[in-house]
């Protein structure tokens, strides 16, 4: 524990990363003595850390202990029994003015001003505080003259006359702590074994490669020509731990290697969900995108136009099964059954072929 | 100048060991006040002795006191000669109703991570 908190004093996770971890998209709900104590991190001013984990802004429940009125805003001191820390609230311009100027008086605008009066009053009793009152705030820490300070988005007083609103956080918050901010939060890469960043590199990767084909419109390609490009390699090396981008120029041979094998389980995957196929006989390296290979849109297309014409198919159209067994025998004996199932999907959508039910295929 | 934070204290730790200065909160039921001194005295259960809090309530004056009801005081502790030490209120609320056994608990949990936390700190 020790080294892993020294750890993160010294190495913070790198922005492009923190998205990935829910306490920066959350109201952490931190002791105060946390919010002040937090490191600030060097890449984006404004964001803290806790615990690795980058915190943007915070939510906390305290007693006013001080306060100070501005001309736009209040500034209310807050304790939580473990800090103290100011909290800059704005004051809600829509109170500030409170009288109608030249009010229409039809009964249902009457109404509606009435409204809006209470309304007003509600707003105002629970954004106006005194010493004493327990209150609730959201928002972004800021340093003001070197003092930190929570920026409010969202306050107001809590009616807590028997404290079960206070108790009930003090409950909670070590539960959160436990459960949540005291683990660390581990970017991709940074994982132990390097194997879960691993296959998240590989997840991510093929995702991007079947856009990559699709959008290009692709028709074959080898795998040598997706490890040229860019956009795809920079990816791998994102998520791949100790893995340095002069490593990657350099063509280091393991790492070179590594990416070479990630291509290669990436494609894998794709070839199992029927996007790429190859043809035996052509090269090992060579693989087809199945959407855009008209050869065989074309050869499965003409297999169920011309067995509709026969009498037994006539009615009910072709099986799925009968279309595979011609398409193998006509053209690539080793296709597989994903392949076929969305070619088929492929021409349904263009309305090229109807399903008649489960598993039959007709075209008019 | 924000002043320091009020630290959870049962009043049945209220005693000499308190530092002079200590900003700090407690509970208990008001038994008496002294208007002319301000001084303000709640009391406390603890397993079967009961313990008392003096209360300084300068600060907070003019307060309605309701004799026999909870309050929560938030001040500073002021050693006196001889005696045991003064809370000076800052703010002095009335808690009537408030579940006692599940604030100590809040109180005892929040402790305990604390200190599990500079444990696994050191």
């Amino acid at each position: 524990m020790q080294s892993e908190s020294r750890k993160y004093e010294e190495e913070e996770t790198p922005s492009l990363h923190w998205g990935m971890d829910p306490v920066f998209f959350a109201f952490a709900r931190l002791y105060i003595k946390d919010i002040k104590e937090m490191r600030e991190s060097k890449q984006v001013p404004g964001i803290f850390f806790y615990n690795g984990h980058p915190v943007r802004q915070v939510d906390v429940v305290g007693m006013v202990v001080q306060m100070k009125e501005r001309d736009a805003f209040y500034s209310y001191g807050v304790d939580d029994s473990t800090g103290v820390i100011n909290c800059v609230c704005w004051k809600n311009p829509m109170v500030a003015e409170t009288s109608s100027s030249g009010c229409p008086s039809t009964p249902s605008s009457l109404t509606v001003l009435e409204q809006m009066k209470k309304l007003q009053e509600m707003v105002s009793q629970k954004t106006k505080l005194a010493i004493g009152d327990v209150i609730r705030v959201r928002g972004q820490i800021r340093t003001y003259r070197q003092q930190r300070e929570i920026r409010a988005s969202c306050f107001y007083k809590v009616d807590d006359p028997v404290c079960n609103v206070q108790i009930s956080r003090m409950l909670e918050l070590p539960c959160l702590y436990r459960e949540v901010y005291d683990k660390p939060f581990r970017g991709p890469g940074e994982g132990q074994s390097g194997l879960e960043g691993q296959t998240f590199a590989i997840n991510v990767l093929h995702e991007k490669v079947k856009g990559f084909l699709l959008e290009n419109k692709i028709q074959t390609f080898y795998q040598q020509e997706l490890e040229t490009i860019d956009m795809l390699v920079s990816l791998v090396v994102v998520h791949l731990p100790n893995l340095s981008c002069e490593e990657v120029k350099s063509k280091s041979n393991c790492s070179s290697k590594r990416i070479h094998g990630i291509f290669k389980q990436a494609i894998r995957i794709l070839q199992e969900k029927g996007v790429v196929f190859q043809k035996p006989g052509s090269s090992e390296d060579l693989y087809h995108v199945t959407d855009h290979d008209k050869e065989l849109l074309k050869v499965t297309l003409d297999v169920i136009k011309e067995d509709c014409k026969k009498p037994r198919h006539a009615e009910k159209g072709c099986h799925f099964l009968h279309i595979l067994n011609c398409v193998r025998q006509s053209y690539n004996p080793s296709l597989t059954e994903v392949v076929m199932l969305r070619v088929l999907e492929l021409l349904e959508r263009n309305s090229d072929v109807v399903s008649t039910m489960e598993g039959y295929y007709m075209t008019f | 100048m924000l002043p320091s934070a009020g630290v959870y204290y049962f009043p049945w730790e209220i005693n000499s060991s308190v530092p002079e200065g200590e900003a700090l909160r407690t509970f208990g039921r008001l038994c008496c006040y002294d208007l002319a001194r301000s001084e303000a005295v709640l009391i406390a259960q603890h397993s079967s002795a009961q313990y008392q809090v003096c209360v300084n309530t300068k600060f907070v004056e003019p307060f309605q006191a309701q004799l026999g009801s909870r309050y929560m005081v938030l001040g500073e502790a002021e050693h006196r000669e001889g005696e045991g030490p003064v809370v000076k209120a800052r703010i002095l609320t009335c808690v009537e109703g408030m579940n006692v056994p599940l604030l100590e608990q809040a109180i005892q949990e929040q402790r305990k991570y604390q200190r599990e936390r500079r444990r696994s700190w050191e």
